[in-house]
Parts: structure tokens; C-alpha cells; sequence
């Protein structure tokens, strides 16, 4: 059976550069919903950004700054980008540091206001 | 000065009329205590409202907030009362000036060299010409009106690198100690010790995600909120900078500032081992 949000990830995983796509709960780090390349662990990937994402809306709370709606984070080998801020779920995207960040995190706030 | 502010605040709760508020605002002002200060301050104006000190000191006190716009209108206030108070226009020039009004900082540094300002001001103001006329490229010295209280200040360590009202950044140390700069949330309270703890909790995260991702060392993680940017890098010894400014700030130019924040950062951290 094909889950609601298959066709959402499989789109944000065909962007350049995309090694993985997810739908997450932030609250307990649970996949809802995975288009994952192979070579990545879809679970870790999961609770790994999920917890980076409660973190930045705790700290964002703390500060009096309103919900967290994009954040990225830069390695030296590849990015992670998590969208959020409607309710529980979470998109999150692991990628190559070459992926266009500008166009996947338009990409990405189209598809958190279709799961919206 | 502990004993002062303790001796001033007991003589004020006795006597809340009394003007010792302008000395413990002051002293309050130069331990860094600004909102606690601002309160004392504007409790005074409240009772002394055609005061020019306790106007000058909400002003200094602005300042130290980076609330350009207050410390303005406080320093108006002031020169309504006293026109020829040299304090007031030195004060306004340097708002003037930092908030790109270089013809308005001219005419009140002008006017308070008139009224007979020190020469810090006359310096500037000559400074401040010749720039004009070279087309704007020389860096000019202002005199700043808290500058006793600001110079060695860590609370100020970013000040020059972010001049805009709505940037502003913190240095942390490992366990998440604010060990430089300031973060006011939007009523002028102070949080960054709060942010310091909620943020070293992130960069935490950020390590363990990229060791177990096999994504390398990280360099920077940005989130956008609904108020703000906030961008965060490793910088010298495990401590941690934090950058935040307004949503209309274009992400690339939040990355730079955040570069030139943890290479200040960095230089400061060498600095503070070398005095060690």
C-alpha cells in the first residue's frame, strides 16, 4: 500500500543530489514515511534529526522567536535540511554538499504546506 | 561598588523619591545589569521627569541596549530641557552616526564642539569631514557616550562586526556558558544565558548527527524562525558561536557575518589564553 506521502518524497528525493527523504515524527524520532538511497539507515537518520529539530524549537522558544520553519545543517561531506512547524511532522532530506540548498528548501516548504 | 549598590538600593526603598536612583542606575549600567538598571532608571523618571540626568542615564542605558531609537529620543528630551546641555548633542551625534545619519551626526557634534566639547569630539567631527569629502572611506572614531564602561566589555565583543539594531551574537563555552555577547529578546530582557543552555544542547546533537551519519565535522547549522535567523559554528577550543538576526536578512550575508564572528571569537579566545 503506497502511504499519502510517497509521491511528496520521491519528488524531493529526485532532486540532484538528494541521498534521502523522510517524513518524521519530531516527537519521539519515528519514520512515518522514508524514500531512502541505499547505503543510508533511515531510522538513525530519523531520530538523529528529530532530535537536532526539537532542540533548535525548544532553543527558538526560549529566545521568544516563534516556530522553527527550515533548518540546515552543513558537514563537510553532505547537509541534512529539516522543514517543520505544522503540527508533529517533520520533513527531513539528507544530502550531497553539491544539492542546490535554495531550490530543495522551496521544495520542501511546498510539500509541509501540502502535509499541512 | 557592591556595598555602594547594596547601600543605594536600601537608601532608595527607604526613600523612593530620593535621586540616589541616578548613582545605582549607573553603577548598575557599568556591571553590565542594563535591564535591572533601565528599571531603576525609569522608576526615577517616573517621579523626576524633568530631570535631564535621569533622562541622560535611560539614554546611556539605551545605548548599552543598542536601542538607538530610545536613547535618541531620551537625549531630545534632554536638550528640550536644557538646550545647551554639550552631553545630549555629543550623545545624539553618536546615535546619528550609528544609525547612518552622517549630516545629522555632524550638525549635533558641531554643536556640542560649540558648547564646548572635549577634543575627542572635535577630532571626530574634523574626521568625520574629511571622510565626507573623501566619499565616505576613511573609518572614523566616534566618541561614544558609554565608551568607560563598553571598551573592555565582552558583553560588546561583537558590537563592531554587527552594526545593525537586529543582528546579534553570543560566544559559548563548551558546557554552554555565555562567554561574550549579548542576546536581548524583543522586550530588551536579556536571555542569553538561557539560550546558551538550550543552544550547547543543539551543537551536541549536531556532533553526534554527523559522526553517526558519516558526514564529517560540522561547519555551521542555520534555522529560520518565524521572528529570526539564527545561525551557529564551532570556533576555537569547542566553544560555540551564535548568530541571530532579522528574517529579511538574506542567508548569505548571515554566513559571512557569522565567519567574521567566530574569527573575532576565535582571536578573543587566543587573547583570553594569552592573559591566562
Amino acid at each position: 500500500m503506497t502511504s499519502p506521502f510517497a509521491s511528496m518524497l520521491e519528488g524531493l528525493t529526485r532532486q540532484r543530489g538528494v541521498r534521502a527523504s523522510l517524513v518524521v515524527s519530531e516527537r519521539d524520532g519515528v519514520i512515518v514515511d522514508a524514500s531512502v538511497r541505499f547505503g543510508q539507515d533511515g531510522d538513525r537518520v530519523a531520530a538523529l534529526a528529530a532530535a537536532m529539530y526539537r532542540k533548535a524549537r525548544l532553543s527558538s522558544r526560549a529566545a521568544r522567536l516563534g516556530a522553527v520553519s527550515f533548518l540546515q545543517l552543513d558537514a563537510e561531506r553532505g547537509r541534512i535540511c529539516a522543514a517543520g512547524g505544522a503540527g508533529d511532522l517533520v520533513i527531513v532530506v539528507v544530502t550531497d554538499p553539491s544539492a542546490n540548498v535554495g531550490l530543495l528548501r522551496m521544495e520542501m516548504l511546498k510539500t509541509l504546506e501540502r502535509l499541512a | 561598588m557592591s556595598d555602594d549598590i547594596s547601600r543605594w538600593s536600601d537608601e532608595l526603598a527607604r526613600d523612593p523619591s530620593s535621586l540616589v536612583f541616578l548613582q545605582l542606575g549607573e553603577a548598575l549600567r557599568r556591571r553590565g545589569q542594563l535591564e535591572v538598571a533601565l528599571k531603576i532608571a525609569m522608576r526615577g523618571l517616573d517621579r523626576h521627569a524633568r530631570n535631564v540626568e535621569a533622562h541622560d542615564l535611560v539614554a546611556r542605558i539605551a545605548v548599552d541596549r543598542r536601542d538607538f531609537a530610545r536613547a535618541f529620543d531620551e537625549w531630545e528630551t534632554v536638550l528640550r530641557i536644557d538646550p545647551r546641555n554639550v552631553g545630549a548633542m555629543k550623545g545624539l551625534g553618536y546615535v546619528a552616526f550609528h544609525q547612518g545619519r552622517i549630516e545629522d551626526a555632524e550638525h549635533y557634534l558641531t554643536k556640542a564642539a560649540a558648547g564646548g566639547a572635549g577634543p575627542e569630539v572635535r577630532s571626530a567631527l574634523e574626521t568625520l569631514r574629511r571622510s565626507a569629502l573623501d566619499g565616505g572611506a576613511a573609518p572614523i572614531p566616534m566618541p561614544a557616550p558609554n565608551a568607560p564602561s563598553s571598551a573592555s566589555d565582552p558583553q560588546y565583543l561583537f558590537a563592531d562586526v554587527l552594526p545593525d539594531e537586529d543582528q546579534t551574537a553570543l560566544l559559548l563555552d563548551p558546557s554552554g556558558l555565555v562567554m561574550a555577547g549579548v542576546y536581548l529578546d524583543a522586550d530588551g530582557n536579556d536571555v542569553s544565558s538561557e539560550i546558551g543552555a538550550r543552544l550547547s544542547g543543539i551543537s551536541d546533537e549536531v556532533r553526534r548527527s554527523t559522526r553517526h551519519l558519516d558526514i564529517g565535522a560540522w561547519k555551521a547549522i542555520t534555522f529560520e524562525t518565524h521572528a529570526a535567523v539564527v545561525a551557529m559554528a564551532p570556533t576555537a577550543d569547542d566553544h560555540l558561536i551564535v548568530l541571530a538576526a532579522s528574517r529579511a536578512t538574506p542567508l548569505g550575508l548571515l554566513r559571512r557575518l557569522l565567519d567574521r564572528c567566530a574569527a573575532l571569537a576565535a582571536d578573543w579566545i587566543a587573547g583570553a589564553g594569552d592573559r591566562r
